[in-house]
Order: structure tokens, then sequence, then C-alpha cells
């Protein structure tokens, strides 16, 4: 019988035991998923932002604005190749206050050209470049509210009092997932026309599509330009704009690394557990089998070998679990209620492999000191013990 | 009722493995006391703004302070509603105040940049605010380029100490003089200036972004509320500053305690499960034990009773010194974006009586999920088969 088998074997004597270790070890093997899963969820949308993309905002603050006029600045300086504007406009349904998505105020020429990953039937985006009145709205926002094409809807306005009213001209499908499907777009200049006074001629913030010139390198002269001015810019490529978001959100992120190292701690002690109860019950065999002649290191490949399977078993276990309760579960939850925070929320095979290769090292080293006992027996007492 | 003792005994045989129990136990115990202590902290944070019953006036439909815009010219007659409470020369205690965002690059990490809230104060401050005190420095003159800081951001962010200046405008340089506390409110986590500085450097003149009174006493804020929202030409929304608050703390309280939950339970289960395969080996281990008990008059009922009192034991020892591992987090300060605020806000976890008993309520949960199945198989034991082996 080869040490292997034998090592499996030790599996089937005590079922109980080691059915509730792998489950102990797939439920935190699951966990651990879990966690590493909102980490990479929570990152995504910043390693797939657009390489060469600008945003351009006020320097101070965002929630003040940009002259217009720096629009037609951006355009005029070397590497940007085409620019755009948007304006956070606040708007809420009224009969669904407690709704939130994003509207924005957006110059209709140039908008799609620069966010190329927002799809709008060509029919649609001339017959809303057409309608000073018109909107374009994400597919899944249209579908929740019961929008289509043609309708006149009724807007509200966080910011700026006053009912107004819209005409829906067409929704917009995402190349990608990160793309937000809940967006309302609509003309700046039909907003501007009607914007109080202080708020005219204004502009939220620019972005920029640069070409021959490294994005960093752009926003570093775009800045220089309006250093000089009344109003100063802050120019960071798209990745870095989202990072810095992300960056208030950090401590909980390291809250979550946290606890997915005390989860691996757990699931080593679970697993030691088992190992340390079945090697003090076999202290007699162990006995036995030393004095048929099994060297101390086929001990030790005893020990470790049966834990070690127990960790794979666990561990492939809690992947399936994984796949099910994340992907299927959560995931999908996720995308169907929040899928602007989450766009993404599913297993990585990055990840399975990490919890993978975290349940057989924890299965080796929570095995290591019941193993090296075992094989520190001495025949003579272990064989005193044989019933 | 078969004694304590016993179980005591028994667990002090097979120490490594009782102290993996309580170490699993304590650990879970530990994350769930953690963020609960959290939860609580931003709850009571944020409640401790203001000077309890008062009220707050935004621009009707604004979520928050930042969306909200009011006339410079309505808030004398948001002063002069019935309701207001007036001081001893009969002038309504109330105040308008401006609400910003300015970024920051924090002192740990120069080159990023972090929102925080700057807010336009006027002299009516103090009265208004009954905690506020200045810890460092001084008060800011009223109309002047000063600036004060709150004592959890003061440090935290560069150009934040006490001589140095920010930069809101260019060129229109703000001099940080003090550093102030508001009790522990989320106010400590701004930076304050002169109204009209801040509205001039923002260029908000004439406006402010919320007014906050003092009211005659708390039922009158019905009164008040009426003659607020009545008037339609104003546009105004009126709410308590209890309400005011939990507006502002819900999302991010309820997003932490989810967070928290749902981590504990999977992680719980993970123990329990571990809890439970030791108590099976040591009830497999003491079968002739088990046997003798039964033998000597114990009845099923009572070996029932005494497994589950060990492993309740051995939970709530874990779960003691998980909770008191979690204490000392009381030092750390955690800080966070506020989705409604959009600013990034410094708060501490705080114990609560609340936390404990929701946490030993968990740990004994844990015990009795953990020992129940074993202790069933323990008390099925026929007392004769028990003996025999």
């Amino acid at each position: 019988m080869s040490l292997l088998r034998l090592a499996a074997t030790n599996l089937f004597r005590n079922r109980l035991r080691s059915i509730l270790t792998m489950l102990g070890v797939s439920v935190a093997v699951l966990t651990f998923l879990l966690l590493r899963t909102v980490i990479w969820a929570w990152n995504v949308a910043a390693d797939e932002a657009v390489p060469d993309r600008v945003v351009t905002r006020h320097k101070v603050t965002f929630i003040m604005t940009l002259p217009k006029r720096y629009v037609e600045e951006v355009r005029a300086i070397d590497g940007v190749r085409e620019a755009t504007w948007g304006l956070w406009w606040g708007g809420r349904e009224p009969n669904h206050t407690s709704e939130f998505f994003a509207t924005l105020a957006v110059d209709p020429d140039t908008w799609f050209d620069v966010y190329e990953e927002m799809i709008v039937p060509p029919e649609d985006l001339a017959a809303w470049r057409e309608d000073r009145q018109g909107i374009i709205v994400g597919d899944l926002l249209a579908q929740k509210f019961g929008w289509e094409k043609g309708d006149t809807v009724t807007l509200e306005s966080t910011i700026y009092p006053g009912d107004w009213q819209f005409h829906v001209k067409g929704t917009y499908v995402g190349t990608r997932k990160t793309v937000d499907r809940q967006t309302v777009m609509l003309h700046w200049d039909y907003f501007n026309e009607q914007a109080p006074d202080t708020f005219k001629e204004q502009v939220g913030w620019i972005v920029s599509r640069t070409s021959g010139a490294t994005p960093t390198e752009v926003g570093r002269r775009i800045d220089q330009k309006f250093d000089v001015q009344d109003i100063q810019t802050v120019s960071q490529d798209e990745a870095t704009f989202q990072r810095s978001f992300l960056a208030g959100f950090s401590m909980i992120l390291l809250a979550i690394n946290f606890v997915s190292g005390a989860i691996l701690l757990i699931l080593g002690m679970i697993l030691g557990n088992t190992v340390a109860m079945g090697v003090r019950e076999r202290v007699p065999e162990y006995g036995v089998l030393r004095a048929i002649g099994f060297l101390p290191s086929h001990l030790v490949a005893l020990v470790v070998g049966e834990a070690v399977t127990l960790g794979i078993l666990g561990g492939l276990l809690g992947l399936a679990l994984g796949y099910v309760v994340i992907n299927l579960l959560i995931g999908r939850w996720l995308e169907e209620n929040i899928s602007g925070f989450f766009p993404y929320f599913n297993v990585t095979s990055w990840n399975a492999l990490l919890a993978m290769v975290a349940s057989i090292a924890l299965a080796v080293v929570a095995s290591a000191f019941p193993a090296f006992r075992a094989s520190r027996l001495r025949v003579v007492d272990a064989l005193r013990r044989v019933g | 009722m078969i004694p304590l003792s016993y179980n005591l005994r028994s667990l002090t045989v097979r120490l490594t493995s009782t102290i993996a129990t309580v170490v699993g136990v304590a650990l879970v115990v530990f994350v769930l006391a953690s963020t609960l202590m959290l939860s609580a902290g931003i709850q009571d944070t944020i409640s401790r703004n203001g000077g309890r019953g008062g009220a707050v006036v935004i621009r009707k439909g604004s979520d928050n302070e930042l969306s909200s815009i009011i006339d410079q010219n309505k808030v004398g007659t948001i002063l002069a509603s019935p309701g207001v409470k007036k001081d001893s020369s009969g002038q309504p205690l109330g105040t308008g105040e401006v609400a910003m965002i300015v970024m920051m690059a924090p002192a740990s990490d120069p080159s990023g940049l972090s929102n925080v809230q700057m807010r336009g104060i006027d002299a009516n401050v103090e009265r208004i605010r009954p905690n506020f005190e200045i810890v460092d420095g001084r008060m800011l003159s009223p109309g002047s380029d000063e600036a004060i800081v709150g004592r959890a951001i003061a440090g935290r962010f560069e150009h934040l100490t006490v001589g140095d200046t920010i930069e809101p405008k260019k060129n229109r340089p703000l001099k940080v003089v003090g550093v102030f506390t508001d009790g522990g409110s989320n106010m400590e986590s701004e930076i304050w200036g002169d109204i009209d500085t801040v509205r001039s450097a923002f260029g908000r003149e004439g406006l402010v972004s919320s007014v906050r009174v003092q009211l005659e006493d708390p039922s009158s804020f019905d009164a008040f509320e009426t003659a607020i929202e009545a008037d339609k030409r104003l546009g105004l929304e009126a709410m308590t500053e209890t309400e005011w608050n939990d507006k502002q703390s819900q999302f991010l309280s309820i997003f932490m305690t989810a967070l928290g939950t749902t981590v504990s339970v999977f992680f719980g289960l993970g123990a329990i499960i571990g809890a439970m395969n030791t108590m099976y080996a040591s009830i497999a281990n003491r079968q002739k034990e088990i046997g003798t008990l039964r033998a000597i008059g114990f009845r099923r009922r009572h070996l029932l009773l005494s497994f589950l009192l060990e492993s309740v034991l051995v939970a709530l020892v874990g779960g003691v010194i998980g909770t008191l591992l979690a204490l000392p987090m009381g030092l750390f300060r955690f800080r966070i974006l506020n989705f409604v605020t959009f600013s990034e806000m410094v708060f501490t976890f705080r114990p609560t009586v609340a936390v404990f008993v929701t946490a030993l309520l968990f740990t004994v949960g844990m015990g009795l999920l953990g020992g129940l199945l074993p202790a069933i198989r323990a008390a099925r034991m026929s007392p004769v088969e028990a003996m025999r082996d």
C-alpha cells in the first residue's frame, strides 16, 4: 500500500471530522474569495480607464466650475486631439427622488466622440443633436423608468430650481461593463440659456483625448497654461482621477485586507486542529508503523499528506461555493441593482489560484508541528499504548 | 446538574484544541466588535453636530449643503420665523453658513488629492454650536483672511497647521490661526473661515448654503417648519438637527454595518465548524465518562446541558478576548469619504453598551450552534454501549 493511499484512507476513518474540516476550510475559502473580490471590483474601473483621456477640473474643488472659454484654449494646446466638456446637473425623477442617477449637461457635437465607449445608434444621435430639449439616456435607466424614445419627461435638479421638460431621443449602451448605463445627457446650450446668471457660460470639467504626447505631459501643459489666469486647473489622466477618488476609501480596503488575512489564520487553525487531533489518536499506530520499518520521514509525509488532501478538497469545495455565491448570487444582484458601483463582481482566476495556493500552503504549515511530533515519537513509548 | 468543574477540567486536558477554538472565536468577535464600534462612531460623531434641539434650513430639493443655495436676503426672513429662540437682547439665535469643498494633499501622500469640507462662518457660530472650543492658537477674527481647522484633520493634510497658509483662491491666502474642537462632532473634519472671505474665494457672494437656528423648545419645530415651507417663494425646507444629522450619516453607517455583519457571519460560520469539530472529538474521547455519568444517574438532559455549557464557555472566553482586543481600536482614527458630503471625514471606533451586548449575543450564539449537534450526540449515547468500549 503506497503512502499516499494510506494518507487518503485515513480521511475515511473519521468521516464526520473530515467532512466538517472540509466544510470549515471551504467557508473560509469562500469568505477569502468574497473579500478579495470586493477589493478587485473596487479597483477594476480604474484598470479599465481609457489611457489617452485627460480630465481637467477646478484646482480648488470639484464643485466649482470653469469658464466655458477654457474649452477652446484646451483645444489649442499641442497634444490635444479633441476635447469636450460636461457639467453636473444633479437631475432627479420627481416621482422617484430616491433613485440616484447621473445627469450631465454636455456638448452634443463632441461628447460621444470623446466617450467612444457609449454607443448611440447614428440616427438617434442625429435626432438628439437637432432637438435642443433632447436627452440621451442609458438603456438601464430608460428601462427602470419605462421611458421610450419620443417620450416627454420631467426632471428636477438638486442644484437648479424649477421643473425641466426633456424629450427622450434615444438610449446608449456600453462597449464595456464599466460604462455606467444609467446616465442622462442633456444639451449644455439648452441649460445655459435658462441658467441663473451666476451659472452661465460655465462647465464642470473638460475632457481631452491626447495624441503625440503622454497624458501626464498634456495635463501638465494644460495646467501650466491656466496657472497665470484667475482660475487654475488640475488635470489628471483618467486612471489617476479614478484612483484619487478611491483613495477616500483606502482605509476600508486596508481593513478588508486585514480581515482576509485573519480568515486565513482561522483556516489554518481549523486544519491544524483536525490534524493534531488525528495524530494524538493515532500514536499507537505510528508506533507499529515505525516498528515494522517505516522511517520518521514517512510519518511526516503521512500527516502532511492528509492535511494537504483536506486543504485541496476543502479549497475546491470553497471555490465551487464561491462561484455560486459570488458570481451567481451577489454578482448578479449587484449588476441588476447598483451596476454603477460594482460593474464587475466575479471570482477572477487569479483570486481563485491565490485561494487554492493559500489553502495548500496553510495545510502544510498547520500540519508541520503535529507531523514533527509524530516523527519524534519513541517507538517504545508509542507501542506501550497499543491496547 | 453535572458540576461545571467537570467541563473546566475536560477543557484543560485538551488544551491545544481548546486554545485553537478560543483564538478562532476571538478573531471573529474582534472583527465584529470593531465594525460595530466604527458604525457607532460614525453615528455618534455626526449626531454631535449642532446644539441639539435646533433646526437646519436648506433649499428645497437639495439633499445636502453642497447643492443647497439660499439668497442671503432670505436669511433674515428665516430668522424672523416663529419658534426661533432669541437671546436676552432680542436677537434671534441663528446663522447662515456656506459649505464648500477644497482639494488638499494628505500629509502622508503629498501627490494625492482628497476632498475636505470648508465652512464659512460668522461670529454667531459659538452661540449656535455650544460645544465649539479653540484648543490651540486663537479664534479667527471676523472679516479677516484667517482660518481655523478641526482637530481631526489638523496636521493630516499639508498646510493644515497653525501658522501655515492655505490658498483656496490664487493670491488670497488664508492663514491658519487656530485648531478647534466641537464636542467630537464631524465638524472637527472641517476647515472654517470667515463667511465673507470664503464666499468671495468661491464666487458665492450673497449666498449661503444652509441656515441653522436654535428653537425655543423642540415642540416649536412644527410651527417653524410650517412657516418656512408655507412660503413657496422661499423654496426652502426645514428639518430638525437630528433628522439632518441622520441624513448625513445614514448611508455610511448602513454600509459599514452591512459589510461588517456579512463578513462576521461568514467568519463565524468557519469558527462554528471548527468548534463543532473539536467538540465532537472531545465527546468521542469521553465516551466512557459519558457512559459512567449516565450509569450513576445523570439524565440525557443533564448531559445535553453540560456539553452546551462547555461549548458556550469556550466561546465566551474567546468572545471576551476578542472584545478586549477590539477596545484599543478606540485609539485609531478611521478616515473615510462620506458619500453624502463628498468629503473625507475622520471617525473613531466608539465602544458602546450596544456593541458589547451584540458581540456577546453573537458569541453565545456561536457557542450554542457549535455545541448543539455534538451535545445531542453525547446525550443520545446508550450508557451500556458507551461503557463497553
